[in-house]
């Protein structure tokens, strides 16, 4: 079945030194930017979001896993989850990561890109989400950093480190119930982001906050399991048991239908059924502007949605690998063309605010401009090449991973059996074994 | 981990202990409320509710300064003495640009980056006719909402500014704002004002690159002018440039706080529309409708 391929050390180098082109176009992109500011984008006043903030929104959302997966080991009880609820955390915080790096390059002041933490305005979704991101991030680090103790002999030599480590340990359940609610509220609110402006029929919303939480639980979880399952086929190790990838490929199908089930209402209620004239005119611009119709449909719906919830939920498909990879492979593309779709849809139609018949305002149009495709590939090369550096050197990532060392495994396997007890096992019927 | 242990201790157990019989605990599920907890639940709730109502007033005071309140951009009842406002009359307006303009040299703004647009539109019966849009003050500003840093918000008069020095340009205000009345300094500026000196002088400072800007009544002039005793709207050097310029006076300006003022006189008499007044966004430029929009 494996496809033969040239030797693996060739391959890797290979891979890195694609990785490295990605960066060099990113920062030189980067730079570009900084010093000329962001006239050298595509974007405009009528248009001033773009590509880093669907780059934004998606890696958010794709590092979702985190939360979804951690709260199932230390809230729930699913302890067995453990073996990919790492991997979950540092895809959640490259995710974080690579967002924090898309607003930098996005806003206009970089300089002052700590100004939320000391100028507060609660009114504003985007103060909370910076504010929530900033804190998750933290959660983030605090969850990872054991799993980067247990995984090096050299920091397992300093003592405090270990120590800290293990105190973290014990307190994770704490830490996984603030992750989870930090992630609920900003996950959300990215779509209030837009579900909120009054003025714009398309993004006007109440369905936009949960549609962006249920598709960030789908897509994240799917992103966890690619680049698992992606690096199992790679290295030719299984670095997650069988039966934790049946459940998480599981949870993805399961998430995906709760997301179709919400948007396939939320668009009969403001399409299908709705005569509002300014969303019919909004989508019938959309669509003889933009490929909108056919990405919503065909990318955003069918291939995104209800292709990989039926391979995930149907035994047969899912028993086979390389149809799981694919079918999360399209939630997570489904995902990236649903945040440009959002994004993009609402500022492609002009804001109507003059009180005649005639709507004088043009249709906005975008398309990137090479520094912005440069900033994202660099920004993606940097979780790619992240992650791809975790794998190989943090021996704890995967803790039941198919011949994982002994003498560190032994610890890793302590040391997460320690936090569950922590935990009062109110869930008494036995934690879904 | 102790921690969380001792805390559940009081709730899980908490039956067995009441009962006379603790080593029934699979038995829970009956729940039974005797004396001792009746007396817990009330002593329990009434406390809350004292602590609650001695709380409240001093929670609100805490918090009011975050949220803002209802008096942020309303505001008759705070004892405020102006609130700037703005009447265009569309039935006079001839489209000649010199608003546009005037506005440009004042404020130092380039062609592409205008505070004060003209567009066109027709009535239902086809009739052409000009609109011209600056800020519009609005009391429920979407644009305030949003910021994530408050650098912009709601003056005590009306107004609503920016603070350049707090901006991270992350310009949702402009996506918020649904009268695209908000621009992004996208480049550092280097170009020469196009509109000066025949419309007038830069009377402010150029924003630095990666801030977002728009109109602000000709807020300097209104502070200045007060300060040495005019009156905006009534005297020219405290008045916007838009307002001044204006060859068929479809502009005024002046106090809405103050029955006597041109602009209170007009809303009070003449039927006035203002932009999306179905957003609820209470703006403080009023428009005279051209003949034949209703």
């Amino acid at each position: 079945m494996r496809l033969q391929l040239p030797s693996s050390r060739v391959l890797f180098r290979l891979w890195l030194l694609l990785l490295a082109l990605m960066l060099a176009f990113g920062l030189a992109s980067a730079v570009h930017v900084l010093l000329n500011g962001l006239g050298v984008t595509h974007l405009s006043d009528h248009l001033p979001w773009g590509l880093w903030i669907t780059v934004d929104l998606s890696s958010i959302a794709l590092g979702a896993g985190a939360f979804t997966l951690s709260a199932a080991v230390y809230v729930f009880g699913l302890k067995q989850y453990e073996a990919i609820a790492r991997a979950a955390v540092l895809v959640g915080f490259l995710g974080y990561s690579s967002a924090m790096l898309a607003l930098f390059m996005d806003i206009g002041r970089p300089d002052r890109f700590y100004h939320p933490i000391i100028y507060w305005n609660i009114h504003s979704v985007l103060w909370e989400i910076t504010l929530c991101v900033v804190l998750y991030s933290t959660v983030l680090i605090t969850e990872l950093l054991p799993v980067v103790v247990e995984s090096s002999r050299r920091l397992q030599r300093i003592k405090p480190l270990v120590r800290l480590a293990h105190g973290l340990h014990r307190i994770m359940p704490v830490v996984a119930v603030a992750g989870m609610g930090l992630s609920l509220l900003h996950q959300s609110s990215l779509g209030a982001t837009y579900g909120i402006l009054t003025a714009r029929p398309v993004w006007y919303s109440p369905s936009a906050p949960v549609l962006f939480i249920l598709s960030a639980m789908a897509g994240g979880i799917a992103m966890t399991l690619l680049a698992t399952l992606f690096s199992s086929y790679v290295l030719n190790r299984q670095l997650v048991p069988a039966n934790i990838i049946d459940g998480v490929a599981r949870l993805v199908g399961y998430a995906c239908l709760a997301y179709l089930y919400l948007k396939l209402w939320s668009w009969a209620a403001t399409n299908y059924y709705s005569h509002v004239p300014e969303q019919r005119l909004g989508m019938e611009i959309l669509s003889e502007n933009t490929p909108y119709n056919y990405t919503f449909w065909f990318g955003e719906v069918l291939f995104g949605a209800v292709v990989p919830a039926l391979i995930m939920l149907w035994k047969r498909l899912r028993d086979n690998r390389y149809a799981v990879m694919l079918a999360a492979f399209m939630v997570i593309a489904g995902l990236v063309i649903n945040r440009w779709n959002v994004t993009l849809s609402g500022f492609v139609i002009p804001l109507d605010w003059t009180p005649g018949v005639r709507n004088p305002l043009p249709v906005n149009q975008y398309e990137p401009a090479l520094v912005e495709w440069g900033v994202a590939i660099g920004i993606v090369a940097y979780s790619w090449l992240a992650f791809t550096l975790a794998v190989r050197y943090l021996k704890a990532l995967y803790p039941h991973a198919e011949g994982a060392a002994p003498a560190l495994a032994d610890h890793t396997h302590d040391a997460p059996a320690a936090p569950p007890p922590a935990l009062p096992p109110q869930p008494a019927p036995a934690g879904g074994d | 981990m102790t921690m969380s242990e001792n805390e559940s201790q009081p709730v899980a157990p908490a039956p067995p202990e009441a009962t006379p019989a603790p080593p029934a605990p699979a038995a829970a599920p009956v729940t039974t409320i005797n004396r001792r907890d009746m007396l817990t639940l009330l002593l329990g709730s009434g406390m809350s509710l004292v602590l609650a109502a001695m709380l409240a007033e001093p929670l609100e005071y805490l918090v009011r300064p975050l949220v803002g309140t209802a008096a942020d951009g309303h505001g008759a009842e705070t004892g405020r003495k102006y609130h700037w406002a703005m009447v265009i009359d569309l039935s006079k307006c001839v489209g000649c640009d010199y608003c546009v303009y005037a506005c440009q040299a004042t404020n130092d703004t380039a062609d592409d980056h205008r505070w004060n647009i003209r567009v066109d539109d027709e009535t239902a019966t086809g009739t052409v006719f000009h609109i011209t849009r600056p800020c519009l003050h609005c009391r429920n500003a979407p644009c305030v909402d949003v910021c994530p840093v408050k650098a912009t918000y709601h003056r005590d008069d009306g107004l609503v500014v920016m603070d350049y020095a707090k901006c991270i340009g992350c310009r949702y205000c402009q996506t918020a704002c649904p009268y695209g009345a908000r621009v992004f300094n996208w480049a550092d500026r280097t170009d020469t004002n196009p509109r000066s000196p025949e419309w007038g002088e830069p009377e402010v400072p150029r924003r630095p690159r990666g801030v977002v800007e728009k109109c602000t009544f000709c807020i300097h002039r209104i502070d200045a002018g007060l300060a040495r005793g005019k009156m905006p709207g009534v005297d020219a050097e405290a008045t916007p440039a838009c307002v001044n310029i204006c060859p068929v006076q479809a502009r005024y300006f002046g106090n809405l706080l103050d029955a006597t003022s041109t602009v209170a006189r007009i809303i009070a008499t003449t039927p006035t529309l203002r932009l999306r007044e179905d957003l609820g966004t209470d703006p403080s430029v009023y428009y005279i409708p051209p003949e034949g929009l209703i």
